[in-house]
């Protein structure tokens, strides 16, 4: 195992470098490992959840197939950050342009999020993607493979990644707090996995800000992720519920003033924890169908705290509806 | 002078004639009335000072009584003005020299039109006796002197009229406090106040000591949320007219007869509208009126298509006011939250959006992503580890401002930087 002792953020100081260490996700694995034996990949779609390894898939092939120069070949762009279609195109264009250095006749274009892609912008990419093809693959990486278009679909090999399990994060957590030294007892293992919910990153910076502070107890885990985000979104949800619409809109600046969360990522992160919320479940399709027509309101333009102060004053309402039933 | 803070307005008030600004020609007049009065010679009995506030209408007195060693006998209207009491102390000043010393006297009568009709029944007649009957000089002061019942004051008095100070003047004497205090103020912080106070001197000292004391340095952009602080004003009428109205037409009126901007008025309600609404059922139906019409100002904006403005305007003002289910409940409304952070928080974005950038580039993740998934457990990390601090950061190349963000607290983020310093020089 290579421990790269300068990084110093462990989601990517035990990020691994070689296909082998990737934890779990065989089927994939295996797949992969035969393009790098070829030295030929296709266009590939890396579609799953969160923290299953996506992205250290797509930067561990590059790797192997390019060995230490594979920086050289390989460009990372994230579809969230760059602005518009435009100048991904004018970034792929840039580096296409360069025949690849070494025995491997393409580079690589790793492009992380592509689901937040508008149709639109997929469309144009698809044109890019066919205008390069002899120089390029290009590894897309979504969390759902149902947002990507058919046409770009239907020109890459999809690959899903599966949740990761308790048992495999569990393995990697003991291992990083090994190596680091940490204090890791048996109920902060078992808060991890809690919180994580397969995903790795997070288990991973659970670990690293609980073993900040000290013994990873169940204590100092629920510390730590008490202050995360989605446990606060769960806070402002029950306090809204429970009818304390004032605490619950000063919790929902809090939220995007210290996370500088925009309204859309709130929105959709309320939608995830209404799931979970102990109502009755008739009772979270009808806040599903609000949080919905919300969004879709912040979509067409309107003011992002406004929007969820209205939406916070209808969950309080229904609160006291839910309580007086 | 006492350790305890001073108002400005009494440490810097002028003793002497030479040291009031503006109004020279005004306070000659007063002086050579004032002086031949003394004397005995063929004047008015009183002077009718007038003219705006805080312009040294009453310093000038209060000078006088310095100057030509006087005693000052005050009334205001602020004092009950019966008639006998105006009778009883006036009349005893106006007729035996004072026990003190045995010297003479000014009588003033400030603000006589705070007279209320009813209120001071008589006080006018008594003023009208006083002044005719006073061996002392007495002076009266005003804002308006033009109203009806003053007239037989005003045939009786000496009319001396008071300008407003004019802005240069006004500004340096406030230079001149800053030098006193030890401060350095821009010009352009100076004037600033100086024009907003509409050639007051009172409220511009007030105003530049809220503004300036305990300061080093005055620049403008210290003194620029002032005339924020006024155009808010108005908008607790607003809202409450707004909530408090019966019919839609009454809602509506309240903002469209208002000068204030509508979107302000937007923020003061979606601000106040938890303390109106305290029932669960009217504040979701109110807040639903209210995202309606932001739906309706977006449209607007985005389509340039004005007249759709007024639908957006319905729903902020007959919207929110006609969910009420009973009478309207007296509220003490409170100041936009958001604008106050939103102008707090511009740089503390700015430093988010840079630290996030620098996981997004070491961590395969996106800006965005960087904010949700690493940002809460490296503020954990850096307000309690500084070790681990320490090396996150130089790995990260955070700036000084970022380590502070992150820390929470300047002292944790000097820890850091001292142990990164110490690192580095090893």
């Amino acid at each position: 195992m290579s421990v790269d002792a300068t990084m110093l953020l462990w989601t990517e100081k035990y990020r691994p470098k070689y296909l082998d260490e990737v934890v779990n996700q065989k089927d994939v694995v295996e797949r992969v490992k035969q393009f790098v034996k070829t030295r030929n990949i296709p266009h590939m779609l890396f579609a799953g959840p969160p923290g299953t390894g996506k992205t250290t898939v797509a930067l561990a092939l590059s790797h192997e197939l390019y060995g230490e120069n594979w920086r050289q070949n390989v460009l990372e762009l994230n579809a969230s950050d760059e602005r518009g279609i435009q100048i991904v195109r004018e970034r792929v264009k840039d580096y296409a342009r360069t025949m690849a250095i070494g025995d491997v006749p393409f580079k690589i274009i790793i492009l992380d999020e592509a689901d937040n892609m508008t149709a639109d912008a997929q469309q144009a990419l698809r044109r890019t993607m066919e205008l390069y093809t002899r120089t390029c693959r290009f590894i897309l990486i979504a969390n759902y493979s149902s947002k990507i278009i058919e046409p770009i679909q239907s020109r890459c090999a999809i690959f899903r990644f599966q949740p990761l399990s308790d048992e495999d994060i569990a393995a990697r957590i003991r291992f990083i707090a090994e190596k680091e030294g940490v204090d890791l007892r048996e109920d902060g293992l078992k808060a991890i996995l809690y919180v994580a919910e397969g995903d790795l990153r997070r288990a991973i910076n659970s670990l690293q800000a609980a073993a900040a502070l000290g013994v990873v107890d169940e204590k100092a885990v629920f510390r730590v992720v008490g202050r995360a985000s989605p446990v606060e979104i769960r806070e402002m949800l029950h306090l809204a519920l429970s009818g304390n619409f004032i605490k619950a809109r000063e919790k929902l600046r809090e939220l995007m003033i210290a996370y500088g969360l925009s309204g859309v990522d709130l929105v959709r992160q309320i939608h995830r924890e209404v799931f979970a919320l102990k109502i009755p479940e008739e009772a979270k399709v009808k806040l599903a169908d609000r949080i919905g027509e919300i969004n879709f309101r912040m979509v067409e333009g309107a003011d992002e705290e406004v929007q969820l102060s209205a939406l916070l004053a209808y969950f309080a309402l229904f609160g006291e509806k839910l309580r007086g039933s | 002078m006492s350790a305890v803070a001073t108002l400005w307005v009494v440490k810097y008030k002028p003793r002497r004639f030479s040291e009031i600004i503006g109004n020279k020609a005004a306070i000659l007049e007063f002086r050579t009335w004032l002086e031949k009065r003394l004397k005995g010679a063929n004047v008015e009995n009183a002077a009718f000072l007038w003219g705006p506030p805080g312009v040294g209408k009453t310093l000038t007195v209060e000078v006088a009584a310095i100057e030509y060693n006087l005693e000052l006998i005050q009334m205001n209207a602020s004092n009950a003005r019966s008639r006998l009491r105006i009778k009883r102390i006036l009349g005893m000043a106006s007729q035996y020299l004072s026990l003190v010393g045995g010297r003479r006297k000014i009588i003033l009568v400030d603000e006589v039109d705070g007279m209320s009709g009813t209120e001071d029944r008589g006080g006018l007649a008594a003023v009208i006796e006083l002044i005719q009957q006073s061996r002392f000089p007495v002076v009266l002061t005003a804002n308006d002197p033009w109203d009806p019942k003053f007239r037989p004051l005003r045939d009786l008095c000496k009319m001396i009229k008071y300008d407003r100070i004019r802005v240069t003047t006004l500004a340096s004497y406030l230079k001149r406090i800053c030098t006193a205090e030890g401060i350095i103020a821009d010009d352009s912080a100076l004037r600033f106040i100086a024009q907003r106070c509409n050639g007051d001197v009172r409220s511009a000292v007030n105003d530049l000591q809220a503004l300036a004391q305990g300061r080093r340095r005055l620049t403008l952009s210290d003194v620029q949320w002032l005339a924020f602080r006024d155009r808010q004003y108005g908008a607790f009428d607003v809202l409450k007219n707004i909530f408090s109205a019966k019919t839609c037409r009454g809602a509506k009126a309240a903002l469209a007869s208002s000068l204030l901007d509508y979107n302000m008025i937007f923020q003061w309600i979606h601000e106040n509208l938890p303390l109106q609404y305290t029932s669960a059922e009217e504040l979701a139906e109110a807040y639903e009126a209210l995202s309606r019409a932001d739906v309706f100002l977006g449209r607007t904006k985005r389509t340039q298509a004005w007249t759709l403005l007024s639908y957006a305007l319905d729903m902020m003002t007959a919207g929110v006011s006609m969910v009420k289910k009973g009478r309207y409940r007296f509220t003490k409304y409170q100041f936009p939250q958001r604008i106050k952070i939103l102008s707090q928080t511009k740089d503390v974005r700015a430093i988010m959006t840079g630290i996030c950038a620098a996981i997004a580039e070491k961590c395969h993740i996106s800006i965005k992503g960087a904010a949700f998934e690493y940002l809460p457990f490296l503020r954990i990390i850096f307000e309690s580890n500084t070790e681990m601090a320490a090396g996150i950061a130089r790995w990260l190349k955070l700036d000084e401002s970022m380590i502070a963000f992150l820390a929470g607290s300047f002292d944790k983020a000097n820890e850091i930087i001292s142990l990164m310093k110490r690192r580095r020089s090893t």
